[in-house]
């Protein structure tokens, strides 16, 4: 199971990009520091630790309070670029992506484009690492150059030598493996995985599996959104066209935002519209093709509404997108030559069978290709 | 001579809404901004001829046209292209409007013909809506084997943009509807016979990109193209030298490497 990591630092790091290059701390709201950048790291600043304290041991760093929904959106916005890149990614907010490159016809071509998304996405070089299992290929990208790759075959011997609080437990565990005098990872893979479990509990157990790089973690798989909506109420209700045209011009604009964020495309649309007194009114179409821009979605929504008589005033106005579809198909790339698309060819094919006889389509057989006359060569 | 620069603008504003409105009535496709298009995707061919196109590959939903008059060898080297693609795709198409394709000349090239299907349309018209269907449904590759009607040409080009294909043509001379629709034109010059032992056994050609829409022009290439008959029963295209500059094929190299 190869596995490519991409570490790019924290994404609450990624909103201000003005700031790459100096200490920067991010705060939540409970005062704890959750992101520190790698030029605070030499001053003994930690994810976890009050911000009085990181204040006092790096006065010079920027304090940022940290902006989940944003960080989230950023994340959204990596893994929809990434989905096409490999049958199974995960994405972080803190700042790691790993690619399942299982079964992938060019695994190089993929970590390229991954490396060139990620750097578009925030603005820096991440660091690579390839490895049979997500735990290692983390590790291996944390050693390697921004913008480079290292790739590691043999786990164990890789992670043989690191110390032990690469396995992220917490105070207390670790101290025991100190007391046991389990220093490397090395020396945790030695011992068996019952042996710590009863030191260590069920953490124990898993630590040995990942310092042997038996990787007992699975990747949690991105999945695209299937269905997206938005709406907006009206106080006082509206009755003038040019509002709810305005309103759902709106609309579109944030749907196709979203849709662009998640890299997704509608396959339906619904437009409704709640009247004073309750009563709904509602139009749908199904689409031929995804629609994924505010033009797009504007230009049916629009239609509608264009030629629309309500019954009474509106409160409220939604605009729903049932079937998200495009970001899932554009995962049939992925299908060695193009196989995700064989059903439409041979429905093509056959179309063109119907329209003009079965001998337009042709799939030549050898029959005796030795003969000198050609017709007698292929079936 | 002073030149002073206005101010655009007022004029900006209202290209931006003329195309919002071409596009709300005529929808998304019909018109797009070149720096929205999307880089295309190359397809390795293995040949020299990667190198040619200045992206290390044939690109992947674009029009690639193979040019030359009389024999030059731009048939044999679409035959081992369409070869190849048997091997990659799922589904490589010749669609050969005045029946010409013969599946015996491909045998040298080792193709596996599991994956090829010949398409013999009855008219310029049926093998237009058959390059434009087959390119939307996604065939991997698509051998257009002449010219096909300039009314199919855009949604044939729309269809292979959206699926990727892969789409070669291979003509003496193309009109201008056809050079105009693709984006990678090479055009191969005869340079010589290559006899052995008193036999004709195959061509120099000279390969020239003479339009590349994909990248800037990567210098030229001198192809020596063995014809897959006895004594070379095994039929191969042997590739000569590169006529491309080092710094250039040092910078493809680059690019092609793993990171």
């Amino acid at each position: 199971m190869p596995i490519c990591c991409c570490l790019a630092g924290h994404l609450e790091l990624a909103r201000r990009r003005d700031l790459y290059g100096t200490p920067v701390v991010v705060a939540d709201a409970e005062g704890l520091v959750i992101a520190v950048s790698e030029e605070a790291l030499p001053f003994s600043v930690e994810p976890g630790i009050p911000v009085r304290q990181a204040e006092h041991l790096c006065p010079h760093a920027t304090l940022l309070t940290s902006d989940p929904i944003e960080a989230d959106g950023l994340r959204e916005r990596i893994a929809a670029a990434l989905y096409d890149l490999a049958p199974c990614i995960e994405v972080r907010s803190e700042g790691i992506a790993w690619l399942d490159l299982e079964g992938v016809p060019s695994p190089s071509e993929s970590i390229r484009e991954a490396r060139r998304r990620i750097r578009t996405a925030i603005g820096r070089e991440p660091r690579l690492g390839l490895a049979p299992g997500p735990f290692s290929a983390r590790l291996a990208a944390a050693r390697a150059r921004p913008g480079r790759l290292l790739k590691i075959d043999d786990a164990r011997a890789f992670l043989a030598p690191l110390p032990t609080r690469e396995l992220s437990l917490d105070d207390e565990q670790m101290e025991r493996l100190d007391l046991l005098g389990l220093r490397t990872l090395g020396a945790v893979a030695s011992i068996g995985p019952r042996e710590l479990e009863s030191q260590l509990g069920r953490e124990g157990r898993r630590a040995v599996l990942l310092a042997r790089g038996l990787e007992p973690d699975q990747l949690t798989p991105w999945q695209p959104p299937m269905f997206t909506s938005a709406h907006r109420q009206f106080e006082p209700p509206v009755q003038d066209r040019e509002a709810l045209l305005f309103v759902a011009r709106a609309l579109c604009g944030d749907l196709a935002e979203e849709l662009g964020l998640r890299g997704a495309g509608a396959k339906q649309m619904r437009v409704r519209l709640v009247c004073e007194g309750g009563e709904d009114e509602a139009r749908e179409s199904i689409v031929r093709h995804a629609l994924s821009s505010a033009v797009e979605l504007f230009g049916l929504a629009g239609s509608w509404i264009k030629s629309w008589q309500p019954h009474a005033p509106i409160n409220e106005m939604w605009i729903e997108l049932p079937v998200l579809e495009a970001a899932g198909r554009r995962q049939l790339r992925l299908w060695t030559g193009g196989d995700g698309n064989s059903d439409e060819v041979t429905a093509a094919l056959e179309r063109l069978q119907e329209r003009h006889g079965d001998a337009v389509v042709r799939k030549p057989r050898p029959l005796l290709p030795s003969s000198p006359i050609p017709s007698q060569r292929f079936a | 001579m002073q030149v002073q620069a206005r101010p655009l603008g007022g004029k900006t504003e209202t290209l931006d809404h003329a195309i919002e409105a071409i596009r709300v009535r005529f929808g998304s496709q019909a018109l797009t901004r070149v720096a929205e298009l999307p880089p295309p995707l190359p397809w390795p061919s293995r040949t020299p001829l990667d190198r040619l196109t200045g992206i290390g590959g044939l690109p992947r939903g674009r029009l690639t046209l193979l040019t030359g008059t009389g024999t030059c060898g731009k048939l044999t080297l679409a035959l081992a292209l369409l070869a190849q693609a048997t091997q990659e795709f799922a589904h490589a198409v010749v669609i050969d409007h005045a029946c010409q394709f013969d599946p015996w000349a491909m045998l040298p090239f080792d193709p596996d013909l599991g994956s090829l299907t010949v398409i013999t349309p009855p008219s310029a018209e049926a093998a237009g809506e058959a390059a434009s269907a087959l390119a939307r449904a996604g065939a991997g590759f698509i051998l257009l084997m002449g010219e096909i009607p300039e009314p199919w040409l855009a949604p044939m080009e729309a269809g292979a943009a959206r699926s990727g294909a892969v789409v070669v043509g291979v003509v003496d001379a193309p009109g201008r509807a056809l050079a105009h629709a693709s984006s990678l034109s090479l055009r191969f010059t005869p340079a010589g016979w290559i006899y052995e032992r008193g036999q004709l056994v195959g061509l120099n050609v000279g390969a020239r990109c003479s339009k590349n829409k994909l990248a800037p022009p990567v210098g030229e290439s001198d192809l020596q193209v063995f014809y897959p008959v006895p004594p070379h029963l095994s039929g191969e295209v042997r590739w000569g030298r590169q006529l491309s500059t080092p710094a250039q094929q040092q910078e493809i190299e680059c690019q092609s490497a793993a990171v």
